[in-house]
């Protein structure tokens, strides 16, 4: 590796570079979007404590109590948490004025707390979406759904997991 | 895996004209989980998880998900579509390494 040096300091103008572009980028984001990034350009699934998570996703928006409206369907103990059934059904118009806008999936202790976001339109006639998850260990689950008037309400259950499914 | 990326998709035997049917997908696909060596720090690569599905009925994009590697491996989903016209349903699954996966289905009223 006597190379070394060299090699060093061309990444290093290399990585200057990429540095450079990153930021035109990002500016360049900033203008055509009139400041406000949406959660869409980012990567969901990151590596994060849950109130950092939400932090990024919601803004630190309100969040009603949606124990009347939503049906969350999962079980109260899962024995494998490497395949968790997840269903979640909102019972709320599916009109152009108003539908739900999104659903998301919340588990509080997993390492990449957002599950999944589904983004739903009028067509689908109802507001329900089911997926198979993981559960790392012993944790709450919520389901948060957004409003096309972007109202948040949220319902949170707690599952039991006896063999976690996260891994690393 | 050899069945990597085949897709699955069920919707209801019978279908009259105006229901709103509950479809179910799923896809083989080992959805990888992030990786740590001994003294717990993430080994850093490219990891191949499914990011998105499309779920697209008569032209239209009628649902997405986002979806992370906290989804478990091959994974289901489940939608409901509001049946209005017979046409084609189309599934489509996009992966961190640039793969699709797609899957579709004939709505056909009886």
């Amino acid at each position: 590796m006597r190379q070394g040096h060299d090699t060093g300091l061309t990444r290093r103008a290399a990585l200057g570079a990429l540095g450079t572009v990153g930021v035109a980028v990002s500016l360049g984001g900033v203008v055509t979007l009139g400041g406000a990034a949406p959660a869409a350009a980012q990567a969901l699934g990151q590596n994060e404590p849950l109130e950092a998570a939400l932090k990024r996703v919601f803004g630190g928006r309100p969040m009603k109590d949606g124990s009347g409206m939503i049906k969350l369907d999962i079980p109260l103990i899962a024995e494998n948490g490497a395949v968790v059934p997840v269903g979640v059904e909102v019972n709320a118009p599916m009109t152009p004025q108003s539908y739900v806008k999104h659903i998301y999936i919340v588990a509080d202790k997993n390492r990449i707390p957002i599950v999944t976001r589904v983004a739903l339109t009028p067509a689908s006639g109802q507001a329900y979406m089911g997926a198979n998850i993981r559960l790392g260990e012993t944790t709450d689950v919520r389901a948060i759904v957004e409003q096309s008037d972007g109202t948040l309400l949220a319902l949170t259950r707690e599952v039991k997991v006896t063999v976690g499914g996260c891994g690393g | 895996m050899s069945d990597i990326g085949k897709v699955r998709l069920r919707v209801p035997a019978s279908i009259k004209a105006g229901d709103v049917i509950r479809v179910r997908c799923l896809v083989i696909h080992p959805m990888e989980r992030i990786e740590r060596d001994k003294a717990g720090k993430i080994i850093d690569k490219k990891y191949q998880y499914i990011d998105t599905v499309t779920v697209t009925y008569l032209g239209k994009t009628i649902a997405t998900f986002d979806t992370t590697q906290s989804v478990s491996e091959n994974p289901f989903f489940a939608f409901a579509v509001k049946a209005t016209d017979p046409g084609k349903l189309t599934v489509s699954f996009h992966d961190t390494h640039g793969q699709k996966y797609e899957g579709s289905v004939d709505i056909a009223f009886s």
